[in-house]
């Protein structure tokens, strides 16, 4: 296993190599380096074409030139970077890259575990319900994914997802309620689709499912919680024991009635150290050493809680009540960040324009570490957004058609031969062989989202990788591409390298041989 | 019972096979009618067929091509008098069967939307079939040798492979873009086919490695085939489905890369003219005249939207194992009027 | 749990368990109903096999998956089951889980698939045992670890955290079994349990099978196409034939007197062993084997260790055309053999299982002097490497002689490298060492255009139909491609060939336009040897040309290879797994293990008095269609099953 990994990197680093070599060629031909002198009607043109010749140490060929910037890129090894500078603003390429890679991870991280966990859930529904009106609009909504261009989803993102929505924050007046209650209907049909069941079971899901969304819907519109957005206490005990109950029934069902308490129990826990906590986040200045360190407490408390619940299958209880701890503690984390919702609005900065259209922070923006992640997170949200939506597509149709061939597989009815039921097989049987062909696509996926991220990047002028790479396109600018195409290289090597561990861990096939 | 058995029907008895029901659903049909028979029944990939065609008519024939003038009134180029305040679209849902002069509305200096768009339309659909057709013939070519010879050519098929797993499409389309200099619309179709070949040759290649061990190909071999009558006249056939498909699902993709990369400024630029194109000229005025970007998009997404659902219909009516879809509508209608005659 | 506490009360022997009544099973195919099976009439009794027996598409099996609901979608099933009287047709899905595995329990037939590959054997149970019993995690796994030694599990420790990748095909049926009967069911649906197993791990899990029915009381549904296993198991029998019952009735009935034309015909069709043989098949009676299984007990005490050196024989082999190997002709003439052992200077008194050397009957020497249509002098072929992958040597030291007109059966079990030696005879694998003769002319090295004009003189008949035609091609075109490629014949010189040859294979002529899918398997498998003698070759290499087909099918295709092997006088290497059909048509067997050809003599020969401890193993396993005689034959296999246990 090892040695299949290290000569898998070992060659793909080789290609890294090959594929430099020929763009760095291929640039160099292609770029023109003289671009903004070409309508020069400066009586020095000549002057300034040799400098910019000598700048660039364009009389060098392209191929020892290679060699040099790979010298430099060699350095790097010990420490000594020299990924060469931008020649238009004169910026040394490692200093523009310092901010630029974290920008990018941080976006593609968040979207592509999001993306990854709807698509899994969407296209295991799917699956399940082959066929069904449900399938049907799935398989719809993904082939209009697949089609849609980016640029022109970002650019509708950034009018009805941002202005428009902070015109409503501001001057929160309905002109009609037809929209909302469509809305609501909607949501009544997607639930029933996708949890299914006989006449009676699908009507009483469509009706609650409706009845749900229209009191959310009317509730964040009677308080004004979109001018004051906040979990708060009832918040966290409700949707806590919600997420009590969903991992239990998805993890073990609701039959084992251990495994509830004890997750129930961690909803209660997690409900009476919220005053606490709040005393906590005041009176310390909190940053993400801190939260990290909340986190493992938080899971702590939940193998702890777990083994004391004990069962018989301690490790099932455990794993329950960890998943519920994690969600529980994300939203207390959740819940103090929108308290700086109103401070944040009303900051000059923001001017009472909370979704931001443009950047990876508000210029200006002064807070504790509370406001600076609202801050991004305000920031983050368009991007990715825009992001999810792409690779979202991808994951369902491939979750989809890996659970119905899974599906037909033999062990399937074994499975239900023993006498399991549904849940036991589609979660335990299914999903878990089903998820084996997807650790594949994963790195091609994330190679998807890192060239989407190069548009979406440039469009919501987030300081990123690919904005960069746009920039120096436009600017001629040779060493920040480079630059720019070694990192995604990198990280798309890091990426595979990651599938073939996460490969590895699921599959025993691969795993016992090696 | 059958007890009028006699020895004389026995041959009929090995008609009775594992197969039945699947003999039962193909009889008296060629493989490629039941292909088509299978395509002919999905639904999405036949008004996508529809769609299609008419888009593609209205766009050549709007403008006409090269030499041959089109019907529509206005070309790409020519700005008329404004007629609408702000250029807005003569075309609306309350008159909907009178599009007037300009149904798409106008630019700012008057140019008629609608002929741009179409003409749009004809570029990027331009683009999208080169690009088709040079992966189909690169693909193909270079994935059966690399399938059936293995060896040098296939471990050059896989590096290369590898390259597009670490390096964005649209990192190398950009590049390619710049190089052939915002060139036309078949330039940019040739340089982008050149690079989303790839794909298409590594399903081949993989169809064509497990084509290669199916035992109808030793057979051929004992016959005494060459390599490039079995290639070609054995084994291609039978892979016609993967690469049928799968340039379908490229073509999608070709059309919503050119469109991003002209987006961007390395494709297409001014005064060429495509889908992407526009929209990046006219996302700025998206406030003011929002049918300027409204219009370009939407076609893209009809084109792309129809191709993948093609692609799609073209996968199920290939693949062996899609049974047709059974209606449970109509299965239950039956087992209901099976329970009333049983009654009765 | 009412079920679960059901489950546990002691049925008595003989007591109706499962009661079904005009059951009857349909799909919904092109927008209408199509009746898969009809009219089931039948009981099961506690501690009884009921044998539900059919060809391929007899509806066997779908009517029995429909008594536990495990139909597709598309399918329903009508009338009635019931078990212990409750009715199991229409039954609520919650209801059903918990009869499911509890109740009732199946074992399927592959248990290369039917095991989930992400999770251990031993997981497997203990997940079936956990879902009906309320026990915990540590009694779960003692009680499967009891159960994984009452199916004989070897190291059941060791084997309860393996996965099913790294578990032998014989070791999964196992854990399967142990799974189906971890609730203790009242009824056990066995699927085709042993089809895909060899022939001698089939013989073990019948064992098995017969000791866990006389030490369980459940009823049990065994659904098989194969007599033999029938004849081995089955109390009772059902015939079913398109959907319905044709006959049923006792064992002894159906076997000895059908009544039925199906069933007669069924009967006739199945190739019984020993039907040529010069005496009485070996492992027909135990005191023969007897002799056979206590000189190996007493040989291992002797000496564990006298595996014969093998590269000293090589060199007596390397380079010699003729290959004389003396040898008894009966295993029990022990003095003889190691008399002549002796003088080679060897310690071997009996042949090891694991020896590889070939023991050659006499009159069954390969004389490489004659003219032949195939020789194999030493040769050894290999699986070339691709990329990484090493190259694997799937047959060592081969020596092998088929004269013109001649049929050899070269049997092996999966894995012998018996298919490997019919592809290098063809030149589609190399062969690295020693030389290949085919008509005279030396094959080895040859490139594919070298072979060519060869080819025109070898022909082949491929295992699966299904796969060795081009399904995009009209079977015509299929036949013709010899024709055109070699004679250049084309137009109607070749449609007329096409059709001659059509009729040779008892086809219509007309078929020639359709497609092979449009096509059954028998008559695929005649447009295969259609195919193969087109140019009318010399030798033909027939690669289990029957066993993709159904019994009576088998049996067609087979008069049908006789009669033309007869007219065309070409000579044949016959591949297959079933002892049966290779004595039936060969004069000559060959029988491989492991790579190694490890006896060859007459047919009458090898069945009668095999000398190799696997040939004895291999025959004795095999199940014969009569009761009484299998009953008999019974009790020999386990005692070679039992000598022969560690091979």
């Amino acid at each position: 296993m090892i040695r299949f990994i290290l000569r898998r990197l070992l060659s793909t680093a080789l290609v890294l190599l090959v594929v430099t070599f020929v763009l760095y060629l291929l640039l160099n031909v292609a770029l023109d380096f003289f671009w903004d002198l070409r309508a020069s009607t400066s009586p020095n043109i000549a002057a300034l074409y040799e400098s910019r010749t000598r700048l660039l140490d364009l009389d060098t060929p392209a191929v020892v030139r290679y060699f040099k910037w790979l010298a430099g890129v060699g350095g790097c090894v010990v420490g000594q970077c020299d990924l060469g500078i931008a020649w238009k603003s004169g910026q040394e390429v490692t200093d523009q890259l310092q901010g630029a890679i974290v920008n990018t991870i941080k976006l593609i991280t968040a979207s592509t575990i999001v993306a990854i966990i709807l698509g899994i859930a969407v296209g295991m529904i799917s699956a399940i319900r082959q066929y069904s009106g449900f399938d049907y609009f799935i398989t719809f909504v993904s082939f209009l994914l697949y089609s849609l261009p980016v640029f022109w989803v970002a650019v509708l993102l950034k009018q009805y997802g941002a202005i428009e929505i902070n015109n409503f924050i501001n001057d929160p007046t309905l002109s009609s309620w037809v929209p909302i209650i469509l809305v609501c209907l909607a949501m009544g049909l997607f639930w029933m689709g996708a949890l299914g069941g006989g006449a009676k079971r699908r009507l009483i899901t469509f009706s609650a499912a409706s009845i749900i969304t229209f009191a959310t819907i009317y509730y964040i519109l009677a308080s004004g919680w979109l001018q004051q957005p906040s979990i708060g206490i009832v918040g966290i005990i409700v949707i806590g024991a919600g997420a009590a109950v969903v991992m239990t029934f998805l993890s073990t069902g609701l039959k084992n009635k251990r495994v509830l308490y004890a997750t129930l129990s961690i909803a209660v826990i997690g409900a009476l150290l919220y005053m606490p906590l709040q005393y906590l986040f005041y009176y310390v200045e909190m940053n993400w050493l801190w939260m990290f360190g909340l986190l493992i407490v938080a899971i702590g408390v939940a193998v702890a809680v777990g083994l004391a619940f004990r069962g018989p299958d301690p490790w099932d209880t455990v794993r329950t009540t960890s998943f519920t701890a994690i969600i529980i503690a994300f939203l207390i984390f959740a819940d103090r960040v929108l308290q700086g919702w109103t401070e944040y609005s009303n900051d000059p900065a923001i001017n009472n324009r909370p979704i931001a259209t443009i950047g990876a922070s508000a210029p200006n923006m002064d807070g504790d570490f509370w406001l600076t992640n609202l801050d991004s997170f305000t920031h983050l949200l368009l991007p990715s957004i825009a992001l999810i939506l792409i690779s979202f597509a991808s994951y369902t149709r491939y979750t989809r058609g890996s659970m119905l061939e899974v599906m037909g597989q033999d062990y399937i009815r074994t499975a239900r031969a023993k006498g399991l039921n549904e849940r036991t097989v589609i979660m335990r049987h299914a999903l878990r062989n089903a998820l084996l062909p997807l650790a594949s696509i994963i790195p091609v996926d994330i190679i998807t989202m890192i060239g989407g991220a190069v548009i979406t990047e440039t469009i919501f002028g987030w300081n990123g990788m690919g904005k960069l790479f746009i920039d120096s396109m436009r600017q001629s600018e040779l060493d920040p591409i480079m630059a720019y195409i070694l990192i995604t290289g990198l990280l798309a090597i890091i990426a595979n390298l990651v599938a073939d561990f996460l490969y590895a861990v699921l599959d025993p096939r691969i795993r016992v041989n090696a | 019972m059958s007890t009028n058995y006699d020895n004389q029907n026995s041959a009929d008895l090995d008609e009775v096979g594992d197969n039945a029901i699947e003999a039962k659903e193909t009889e008296g049909l060629s493989q490629g009618r039941i292909v088509f028979q299978k395509f002919l029944r999905h639904k999405g990939a036949m008004i996508s067929i529809g769609v299609l065609a008419i888009v593609a008519l209205f766009a050549f024939t709007a403008l006409g091509v090269g030499a041959i003038p089109g019907w529509w009134q206005f070309t790409h180029t020519a700005s008329g008098p404004v007629v609408n305040p702000g250029g807005a679209p003569t075309w609306s849902l309350s008159n909907i069967f009178s599009p007037g002069q300009h149904p798409f509305g106008q630019d700012e200096i008057g140019r008629d939307n609608f002929a741009r768009v179409m003409k749009g339309t004809q570029i990027s659909l331009v683009v999208m079939v080169i690009i088709g057709a040079v992966c189909l013939v690169i693909g193909t070519v270079v994935g059966a040798l690399a399938g059936y010879y293995r060896g040098w050519i296939d471990s050059v098929l896989m590096r290369i492979t590898d390259a597009f797993v670490i390096l964005p499409v649209i990192v190398v389309g950009s590049i390619l873009g710049v190089l052939v200099g915002g060139a036309s619309g078949p330039m940019l179709g040739l340089a982008l086919g050149a690079i989303l070949w790839v794909g298409l040759a590594r399903l081949v290649r993989g169809d064509f490695l497990s084509l290669r061990e199916r035992e109808f190909v030793d057979s051929a071999r004992v016959a005494g085939a060459s390599d490039f009558r079995i290639m070609f006249k054995h084994m291609l056939p039978n892979a016609m489905g993967v690469i049928i498909v799968n340039t379908t699902l490229i073509m999608s993709q070709a059309i919503v890369l050119e469109a991003s990369l002209s987006y961007l400024g390395f494709g297409i630029q001014p005064p060429g003219i495509s889908l992407g194109q526009l929209i990046s000229e006219y996302q700025t005025s998206f406030a003011t005249r929002p049918w300027l970007f409204w219009w370009p998009g939407l076609f893209i997404i009809v084109i792309a939207l129809c191709v993948n659902f093609i692609g799609d219909g073209l996968r199920d009516a290939f693949d062996p194992r899609m049974k047709t879809i059974p209606s449970w509508r109509k299965m239950k209608k039956a087992e209901r009027m099976a329970q009333k005659g049983a009654k009765r | 749990m009412t079920a679960q506490s059901e489950s546990q009360t002691p049925v008595e022997k003989g007591t109706p368990i499962l009661d079904v009544n005009d059951l009857g099973v349909s799909f919904w195919v092109s927008d209408e109903w199509w009746t898969a099976a009809e009219g089931l009439n039948y009981t099961v009794n506690a501690g009884e096999v009921l044998a539900i027996v059919g060809e391929s598409g007899s509806g066997k099996s779908q009517s029995s998956m429909s008594l536990l609901g495990l139909l597709p979608s598309n399918g329903r099933a009508t009338g009635s089951a019931k078990l212990n009287g409750t009715e199991l047709i229409g039954m609520p899905q919650e209801r059903m889980q918990r009869i499911r595995g509890n109740e009732i329990s199946v074992i399927f037939q592959e248990p290369m698939t039917a095991l989930n590959p992400v999770y251990t054997a031993g997981y497997q149970i203990v997940e079936t045992l956990r879902v009906h019993l309320d026990i915990g995690p540590t009694e779960a796994k003692e009680r499967a670890l009891e159960l994984m030694r009452l199916v004989e599990m070897p190291d059941p420790e060791d084997r309860f955290h393996s996965f099913p990748h790294q578990l032998s095909g014989g070791q999964r049926q196992r854990i399967m079994i142990a799974q189906a009967l971890a609730c203790q069911p009242k009824l056990l649906i066995a699927d085709e349990p042993t089809t895909a197993l060899d022939v001698t791990v089939q013989a073990e899990i019948l064992k098995l099978m017969r000791e866990l029915k006389s030490k369980l009381d459940a009823g049990i549904i065994l659904i098989t196409h194969d007599m033999g296993v029938v004849a081995d198991m089955a109390d009772r029998i059902i015939v079913m034939r398109a959907g319905r019952v044709v006959e049923a009735g006792s064992a002894d009935e159906i076997f000895y007197a059908p009544q039925h034309p199906y069933t007669k015909q069924l009967l006739e069709a199945v190739p019984h062993l020993g039907a040529g043989a010069d005496g009485a098949v070996f492992g027909s009676n135990l005191d023969a084997v007897e002799s056979i299984s206590s000189a190996h007990r007493e040989e291992e005490e002797i000496d564990p260790h006298i595996d014969g050196s093998r590269d000293s024989l090589d060199s007596t082999h390397a380079g010699s055309a003729t290959v004389v190997e003396g040898g008894g002709s009966r295993t029990d003439d022990l003095d003889t053999e190691s008399r002549e052992i002796a003088e080679r200077g060897k310690v071997d008194h009996q042949i090891e299982m694991d020896s590889t050397e070939t023991y050659y009957h006499p009159g069954s020497q390969a004389d490489f002097s004659q003219p032949s249509a195939l020789q194999l002098r030493d040769a050894a072929i290999e699986y070339p490497a691709i990329g990484r992958k090493k190259a694997f040597r799937a047959a060592h030291h081969i020596n092998l002689m088929v004269s013109p007109g001649e049929v050899v059966g070269l049997v092996g079990e999966s894995g012998s490298g018996k298919t490997t030696i019919g592809r290098a005879a063809l030149g589609l694998l190399p062969t690295v060492e020693g030389d290949m003769v085919v008509n005279g002319k030396s094959i080895k090295g040859l490139s594919n255009k070298q072979m060519r004009p060869l080819r025109k003189e070898v022909g082949i008949v491929f295992q699966d139909p299904g796969s060795s035609l081009n399904p995009r091609l009209p079977v015509g075109e299929s036949i013709g491609e010899p024709l055109y490629l070699h004679e250049g014949m084309k137009g109607p010189a070749l449609s007329k060939r096409v059709e001659d040859l059509l009729s040779a294979v008892e086809l219509p002529t007309s078929m020639r336009n359709r497609y092979p899918h449009e096509l059954s398997g028998g008559q695929r498998q005649r447009i295969g040897i259609a195919r193969a003698l087109t140019l009318r070759p010399k030798l033909l290499i027939a690669d289990e040309p029957t066993s993709a087909l159904d019994v009576s099918v088998q049996a067609k295709v087979l008069d049908l290879f006789e009669g033309l092997q007869k007219e065309y006088g070409f000579a044949c290497l016959f591949i297959s797994h079933d002892l049966a059909v290779i004595e039936r048509i060969a004069s000559r067997i060959a029988v491989m293990r492991h790579g190694y050809l490890v006896e060859i003599g007459k047919s009458s020969q090898v069945v009668a008095n095999p000398v190799h401890p696997y040939t004895q193993r291999l025959l004795s396993a095999v199940p014969v269609p009569d009761p009484k005689e299998q009953r008999k034959r019974r009790e020999a296999r386990d005692a070679v099953l039992e000598a022969t246990a560690n091979a």
